[in-house]
């Protein structure tokens, strides 16, 4: 496993414990009123914290297990890789914007407003890091 | 995934040229070793300057490292 698939799995498992963890304990039902925007904004600290700690503590872990690797410019089929991801990922970005404006629209409330256009970000998120774990197990 | 149109020599090239490692033809061309991997494990199409490099690596013309199937058109 080479080490940018190591901080990819990394990632995926910050990612997932980070927002699962935001997600659960959002106080949904204050979510339409100001203190809601406010939890939202105030939980973006630790989930910013608990997302931030494996990933420093794996980045630096695996760099000085394979220090070589670590310095190794990315190649061709990490780019490819890279980019269908990023591809792939697009598509439930874009879809949960428009949800967003359609329920903007339609007299949603910010702090569901909000809530939406994260769940869309770590959706989107997950399916760039998933996809490219995928990619980076098939060989290309 | 299709099948890539082409088979390679690069495992046994490698064992003809002193045994070299994966990651050793990796540092040489300018890859991981992962792609070199995926590479002679027919997962992976590489860019011509790639297969061009690693036919220079074992000094063989293109076509002796990477062969088009004729059963595939």
């Amino acid at each position: 496993m080479s080490f940018r698939e190591k901080i990819h799995w990394v990632a995926l498992f910050g990612l997932i414990v980070a927002f699962g963890w935001y997600f659960m304990a959002y106080p949904w039902h204050i979510a339409n009123t100001q203190q809601g925007v406010w939890a939202a904004v105030g939980m973006l600290i630790p989930v910013t914290i608990i997302f931030l700690i494996p990933m420093i503590a794996g980045t630096v872990y695996f760099a000085i297990r394979t220090p070589k690797e670590a310095n190794l410019k990315e190649d061709e089929r990490e780019k490819t890789i890279h980019l269908r991801g990023t591809h792939l990922a697009y598509y439930p970005l874009v879809l949960g914007v428009w949800a967003n404006i359609f329920f903007l629209i339609n007299g949603i409330g910010f702090g569901y407003s909000v809530n939406i256009l994260m769940a869309t970000l770590v959706v989107s998120e997950v399916i760039r890091v998933g996809s490219q774990l995928y990619f980076y197990r098939k060989g290309a | 995934m299709a099948q890539i149109p082409f088979s390679n020599e690069i495992k046994t090239l490698r064992f003809l040229t002193g045994e070299m490692t994966q990651g050793d033809l990796g540092d040489k061309v300018g890859v991981t070793r992962q792609t070199i991997a995926a590479i002679e494990q027919g997962k992976y199409s590489p860019s011509l300057e790639v297969a061009f490099r690693i036919a220079h690596v074992f000094g063989k013309p293109l076509e002796d490292v990477f062969r088009w199937q004729n059963d595939i058109t």
